[in-house]
């Protein structure tokens, strides 16, 4: 088993904010936010794009990039990057993977709060298997990390 | 859907699994059972960012054409198919609760997805 490792000792004098920020399972949750913000800028950008013809070979999104929505986008997911190169030294890949789809539940849930979009109620249930789904993974960590 | 976008999306997945293990193998923290090499290291990320370039180039491409809503059930995979990568791959132990969990994350995904 990869061990999970407690945080770098590098952040041990930091204040308790900044402690709590770099912890690896708040960063998760931080990349699942900028994950779904990069999502709907690229999809933005992609439509933005759609009827220009196509750069270079036509199944490469590469005319995308002509939208500045894309480049947010990509800031967004470079961000994101970093954030996961950061968990994934101490958290086992399969768990942190699986931890940072909760994005799969913040875009529905978000465009429901916010945009007022209807959620039939399949949708609703299959949100529903991803919070239980989550909630044991989550269990499962406190399980292991509580035997080291 | 038509087949050459299926066949996309199923490279899109080889791509995300192989950039996904590359990386993981390049950036995790050295214990004394691997201590891997820099130079490996540097060679799997390099690795690790070249497939999911390439894998973001042609997602961008298959948003172009197709509704996300389409593409998404594709999504759920994901979960499932790194953990069982990383599970053959890198040895990595999950307890059955967390096996469990997964599945009910990918099943909920593509539910989503499909509603």
């Amino acid at each position: 088993m990869t061990a999970i490792a407690p945080p770098p000792p590098a952040t041990s004098g930091a204040p308790l904010l900044v402690r709590w920020f770099l912890n690896p399972y708040v960063q998760i949750g931080f990349g699942a936010m900028t994950v779904t913000a990069s999502e709907i800028l690229m999809k933005a950008g992609a439509n933005a794009t759609a009827s220009r013809p196509a750069v270079l070979a036509g199944w490469l999104g590469i005319a995308a990039l002509m939208s500045l929505w894309t480049w947010a986008g990509i800031a967004c997911y470079i961000v994101s990057f970093l954030s996961w190169i950061y968990v994934l030294r101490s958290v086992p890949l399969g768990i942190a993977y699986a931890l940072i789809n909760v994005a799969h539940v913040l875009i529905p849930v978000g465009s429901w709060a916010f945009l007022h979009e209807v959620i039939n109620p399949t949708r609703w249930c299959g949100i529903a298997l991803v919070v239980c789904g989550l909630s044991l993974l989550v269990g499962s960590v406190a399980k292991v990390e509580a035997k080291l | 859907m038509s087949a050459a976008a299926i066949a996309i999306c199923i490279v899109c997945q080889l791509l995300i699994v192989g950039g996904q293990l590359l990386l993981k193998h390049a950036v995790t923290e050295p214990t004394t059972v691997q201590p891997t090499a820099l130079s490996a290291r540097i060679r799997n990320f390099t690795l690790a960012i070249a497939c999911l370039t390439l894998w973001f180039f042609l997602w961008l491409g298959l948003m172009r054409r197709w509704d996300l809503s389409k593409l998404f059930p594709f999504e759920g995979l994901n979960p499932a198919m790194i953990a069982i990568a990383a599970w053959l791959v890198l040895r990595e132990r999950l307890p059955a609760r967390a096996w469990v969990g997964l599945v009910l994350v990918c099943v909920g995904i593509a539910l989503v997805a499909r509603s």
